[in-house]
């Protein structure tokens, strides 16, 4: 008995001292009496370089509370499920129309917003949110091949076609996901990459069995390691992955086929549920500016939209092509948009079959 | 024979050993690269733990994931004790049965569903914010039915006359449990809050329904970063807590040893 009560008396020691500790490393601000100023930021993991809250905290007194997420379904889940504070949110395309259609995202007040025209005018107005009603760019980027130059030319990854041929067998890593892996199939056959037609979906499929064949396996972040070691000769990623790549391995190159490929945007939105929407607003219009704006890039190493911040941008990522491809190459460019339950289930399970098929 | 059966016990052992260890020590190995990433080692560092002990929101995180993994199996000790001693005192066997198999059905349901279950409760039937008290109560929640499985079988190893012994000689409930119940199965009770804290500091699955408000755990921080690669302050933090492990089992097993030593010496003294 003696004993368990010493035990008992150590983990409640050792609870006071944490908690004690705790105190000493986040003194928690002193709050302005009356005024809501703890700002709830729910972004992806490590997409934020920490320097600019800490900043943003000591030039305007409000706390922000920094939230990590690893996808937008589990982000969306939450923020769905009501309970959760979140004032500022960061959203894939896709999943701002599907939070839109289920009421999930406040509207933007524009007026509210400085800072909106130091955004690049052709990322702006998009599909999967016109007007820019719910959201705006935070960064982008696109999908590409990456490839060994020692073992191939430029020509020989010139178009997503040139993939099925046989001189690929076995040394390909591709994304894992529907969308991305079903749409080298639909871009291949001249198709957008938000086709829902039932036919065109399952001719692309069978298509893609010949790709499959030079698939070597379906990895998602690793691809890059994989690269860099050279253990295949070809890898389908996202540019900001490959940009970690090839500074890792002088020998690779990034390259964004002739039929065009994905564009991707993670924006920022306010969820309707948001406490403190004039917080958020605040940091919204922080992050706009351009000197942070190039210091969050600089941090981040993805493709800025904030055209005024272009300049203050390390020269190093501008002027790669693989970051900030020409206007040519990015009106290639397709977003992806909500395809709707029907057809998302369609595009799973035909990735699926590819996936199962030997 | 007895020789070779040996050797191959002891090969196989130090084969398990190896295959156990060496991604922990790749880790601590490549914490110290110079490099950034853990492709290649080009050098000896000590900037990731730099850089580690000054991510305050980290270490903050590391701290809040251990007070709850403390304070969670330390409350989830007292409540499964006491749960374990009322099965072991129900006289029916068939209600014992439903009572074990009710807390067997917590053990293996998948934690995803534990998880969206606890944030339905959370949000619609009890007004719990999300945040430290929901991450505490679900974290307690799961491992009480670990704390009853390593109860119950001292409880069971118990000598049941020790028991009517006691009652005989007058003994009141609160006495047989301080003089008798407790001390027989106190190093169950020990098992089953270590066991409890191991679970609550690796849980992801149903933390990662319950964290909110600006509270997260280790597990949740460190599998939302891997989407850009786990850095290697990662790796430093693995290895910092990997040696804080070690101390924590050898300080255990040497206050064991130091406590059979002396039960025995007090022993031969009788």
């Amino acid at each position: 008995m003696r004993k368990l009560l010493q035990a008992t008396g150590i983990i409640l020691v050792a609870s006071a001292l944490l908690l004690l500790m705790q105190k000493w490393l986040m003194p928690t601000a002193a709050p302005v009496a009356g005024a809501n100023n703890t700002i709830y930021f729910y972004n992806w993991g490590d997409y934020i370089d920490p320097d600019i809250l800490a900043q943003f905290e000591e030039e305007t007194g409000y706390r922000v509370v920094y939230e990590t997420f690893d996808s937008n379904e589990a982000m969306m889940t939450k923020v769905a499920q009501g309970g959760t504070p979140y004032d500022l949110i960061v959203p894939s395309e896709y999943t701002i129309e599907m939070m839109r259609d289920e009421g999930l995202l406040m509207p933007l007040d524009h007026s509210k917003i400085v800072g909106l025209e130091n955004l690049d005018p052709r990322f702006m107005d998009q599909a999967f949110d016109p007007g820019n009603e719910y959201s705006i760019p935070y960064f982008w980027g696109t999908l590409g091949i990456i490839y060994d130059t020692r073992k191939y030319s430029p020509e020989d990854v010139a178009q997503w076609r040139n993939l099925w041929e046989p001189k690929f067998k076995n040394d390909i890593l591709i994304y894992d996901g529907a969308r991305e892996s079903l749409g080298i199939g639909l871009l291949a056959n001249g198709h957008s990459l938000n086709t829902k037609d039932d036919a065109i979906l399952h001719k692309v499929a069978r298509d893609l069995t010949g790709f499959m064949a030079n698939v070597k396996g379906i990895l998602a972040d690793e691809i890059k390691m994989y690269l860099v070691q050279e253990e295949v000769g070809v890898g389908i990623t996202f540019s900001g992955e490959a940009a970690m790549a090839l500074e890792e391995n002088e020998n690779l190159a990034y390259h964004l086929p002739a039929e065009g490929s994905n564009i991707w945007f993670d924006n920022l939105a306010i969820p309707a549920s948001a406490q403190n929407p004039e917080g958020a607003y605040a940091l919204i219009n922080y992050l706009l500016e351009p000197e942070i704006a190039a210091q969050n890039a600089d941090y981040i190493w993805y493709s800025s939209p904030n055209q005024a911040a272009y300049d203050l941008i390390d020269p190093k990522a501008r002027e790669d092509e693989m970051l900030y491809p020409d206007d040519e190459e990015i009106a290639r460019l397709e977003a992806f948009q909500d395809l709707g339950q029907e057809t998302t289930i369609l595009y799973n399970d035909l990735f699926l079959e590819l996936k199962l098929a030997p | 024979m007895q020789r070779s059966n040996s050797l191959l016990a002891k090969i196989y052992l130090v084969l398990i050993f190896l295959i156990l260890y060496a991604p922990i020590v790749y880790l601590i190995v490549y914490s110290f690269n110079s490099g950034g990433t853990m492709n290649e080692f080009t050098g000896f560092t000590m900037e990731h733990y730099q850089n580690l002990f000054a991510d305050k929101r980290l270490l903050s995180i590391v701290l809040d994931t251990l007070l709850v993994a403390l304070l969670s199996a330390f409350v989830a000790t007292v409540i499964g004790t006491a749960g374990a001693i009322y099965i072991y005192s129900v006289r029916r066997p068939k209600q014992r049965e439903h009572l074990m198999s009710g807390n067997n059905l917590l053990m293996v349901m998948p934690d995803v569903i534990i998880g969206a279950s606890f944030l339905i409760l959370f949000t619609y039937i009890l007004p719990v914010p999300l945040g430290f008290w929901s991450v505490l109560l679900s974290h307690i929640a799961f491992n009480i039915p670990i704390v009853v499985l390593m109860v119950l079988p001292r409880l069971y190893a118990m000598n049941p006359s020790m028991l009517l012994a006691a009652e005989d000689l007058g003994a009141s409930f609160g006495q047989i449990l301080d003089r008798v119940i407790l001390p027989n199965i106190s190093s169950g009770i020990l098992t089953g809050f270590f066991m409890a804290l191991t679970y609550s500091l690796d849980d992801f699955a149903v933390t990662f329904f319950v964290t909110g408000g600006g509270f997260t755990t280790l597990a949740v921080e460190v599998y939302s970063r891997a989407r850009r690669g786990v850095s290697l302050e990662i790796n430093a933090l693995s290895t910092l807590m990997f040696l804080l492990s070690l101390v924590l089992v050898v300080l255990y097993y040497s206050i064991q040893m130091r406590d059979a030593r002396s039960n025995k010496g007090g022993r031969s003294h009788a």
